[in-house]
């Protein structure tokens, strides 16, 4: 082994361990979690995912909500930041810069501290306990960093195609459907999954707008099986809804790698 | 017609954005408590004084500022050196890069927990291993002094990947010519690291510094699921403050002048930053 396959694998181990760690602990007997001593071939059990699947709710329910509304916050953040990009894109350029600045400086916000004030609104109009209307913090949160990439985008396309295509006699909205999206659809992947992302892992605002546990999302419910005390957590039962949770991210990331990471750099490079 | 196209997307920024620092705005000079039954009563600057006097809002400004600032310095580091493995070429860079991702992609408190786990005493694997090499028992979660390094570590796992990814971005500008001219002219490749590498890399490194210390600020998933800011209150952060304000203490005209103060010390220390920056004239190199 040479010294780049020893740093390799120590990237590798320090990854991926504490994921492997929950991969085992999730197949191991409660006895066994605290007890070292247990013979080898008694550790080993199936116990903590049954209990998860047969649980009221089910686990899957909770995966279910995640992707449910994942997928609403991807589309609703989309069809709104296309035509937005597209409008910024032809404002004239200083309003461009202003706005652009202002946008970068929303993507930067921790936006962890306006969960008060939304779940105010959220009481306001009635919107508390309810899985989708989460869709609407959710796409204005990721708005910015779609705005980001989706500008970039249509800057990068050669200025006199819209004008051909405007001098044929397309209407805007021909144009955007028939010419302009097709384009930019790699950068429309790349924010659509990041913004999907975005929305499975979000933890505060799902926290304090749902309670019922039907509603729950992924993140929460996670959460909630913590508990309250740091001593009668089952963690048999937490790793392995650790791995059953992960295995959909898995999925992704390994489909989607490329376009996660031009959207990552594109948006923290081109903001 | 443009503006047709925009209203919408502003719009819904506006009332997600905006409108929440101008309700904190107002409600901070309001009382609205239990006290008052949850009905906002005028009570001039009395939360912003009793802010100023928060000897639990000012530590945990503290922990919060040790937090952001000792992680991101080790993210930094850490991602610099995997960004220069992943740069060389090797075969299996493509899984390897997409495995590393994963810590960054899974939810917060999913792998928040996982790490308590691994913390765990006396059954985490943490304990096993100083145990067997005789430094243990550790009782890392139950130590005031030493539980915040524990949220450190799970986060610079977890927010690596993504330094990693930009700083990524920054090596694959850099010509490939620039090197070989410098080797020879018989430079070493530790000078070409100073002298080439980390110059032009600079608006990378400052970009995700930016980025992270800003996000960093705000930490909440991780700590209210890891340590739930214990032990003895020694890894709350201003967010979780906050939040203990409104949702436990369900007073919510202090909990909004407690986000409110942590966002301006936020703003007024990215703002001096910038300006030491540009004084000192580190960002010379950048301007056109």
């Amino acid at each position: 082994m040479n010294r780049r396959q020893l740093w390799i694998s120590l990237l590798l181990l320090w990854s991926l361990a504490p994921m492997l760690w929950q991969l085992i602990s999730s197949f191991t007997t409660t006895a066994a979690l605290v007890d070292g001593g247990v013979p080898f071939l008694q550790r080993w059990t199936l116990i903590h995912y049954r209990q998860l699947l047969s649980s009221d709710p089910p686990f899957w329910r909770f995966l279910l909500n995640s992707t449910v509304l994942a997928s609403a916050s991807t589309v609703l953040t989309i069809a709104l930041a296309i035509p937005a990009a597209y409008g910024l894109v032809r404002l004239p350029q200083r309003w461009l810069r202003v706005s652009r600045a202002l946008i970068a400086g929303a993507a930067l916000f921790p936006y962890v501290l306006l969960f008060l004030a939304l779940l105010e609104l959220a009481r306001s109009l009635n919107l508390g306990n309810s899985l989708l209307a989460l869709a609407i913090p959710y796409s204005a949160l990721s708005l910015p960093l779609a705005l980001l990439l989706l500008t970039a985008a249509f800057e990068g396309l050669p200025k006199d195609l819209d004008d051909a295509a405007k001098l044929e006699g397309m209407s805007l909205v021909q144009r955007l459907r028939w010419v302009l999206i097709p384009l930019i659809a790699p950068a429309t992947a790349s924010t659509a999954i990041l913004v999907f992302l975005f929305a499975w892992n979000e933890y505060p605002i799902a926290l304090t707008w749902l309670s019922r546990s039907e509603q729950l999302t992924l993140p929460v419910a996670m959460a909630r099986i913590a508990g309250s005390s740091v001593y009668s957590v089952p963690y048999g039962a937490y790793a392995a809804a650790t791995v059953l949770g992960a295995l959909p991210l898995l999925l992704l990331v390994l489909l989607f790698q490329r376009q996660i990471v031009s959207g990552l750099t594109n948006g923290a490079v081109k903001g | 017609m443009t503006w047709l196209l925009l209203t919408p997307a502003l719009l819904l920024m506006a009332l997600i954005f905006g409108w929440p620092m101008l309700r904190y705005a107002w409600l901070s000079f309001h009382a609205n408590s239990v006290l008052t039954g949850l009905v906002p009563v005028a009570n001039g600057g009395a939360n912003w004084m009793r802010l100023l006097a928060d000897d639990r809002f000012w530590q945990d400004v503290l922990q919060t500022s040790r937090f952001a600032l000792v992680s991101v310095t080790a993210e930094l580091f850490l991602a610099l050196l995997i960004a220069l493995l992943l740069d060389q070429r090797w075969r299996g860079r493509g899984a390897v890069r997409a495995l590393t991702l994963l810590p960054w992609a899974l939810p917060t408190t999913m792998m928040a927990l996982g790490w308590r786990w691994i913390f765990n005493t006396p059954y985490g694997p943490l304990e096993a291993v100083a145990g067997f090499v005789g430094l243990g028992p550790l009782n890392l979660m139950a130590s005031p002094q030493w539980t915040w390094l524990a949220t450190v570590v799970a986060d610079v796992w977890k927010t690596t990947p993504f330094i990693t990814l930009i700083l990524l971005a920054g090596l694959q500008t850099i010509p490939a010519d620039l090197y070989a001219a410098f080797r020879l002219e018989g430079g070493r490749s530790i000078q070409a690291l100073r002298d080439i590498t980390l110059p032009l890399l600079l608006p990378y490194i400052l970009l995700s510094l930016l980025f992270r210390l800003a996000q960093a600020f705000g930490v909440f998933d991780l700590i209210q699921v890891l340590t739930g800011g214990g032990p003895a209150g020694s890894t709350e952060s201003l967010a979780l403050y906050a939040y203990f304000n409104a949702m436990r203490f369900l007073d919510f005209g202090y909990s909004a002048t407690v986000m409110l103060g942590g966002f301006l010390l936020l703003s007024l220390s990215i703002l001096l930053g910038a300006l030491a920056l540009r004084l000192s004239g580190a960002l010379r190199p950048l301007q056109p």
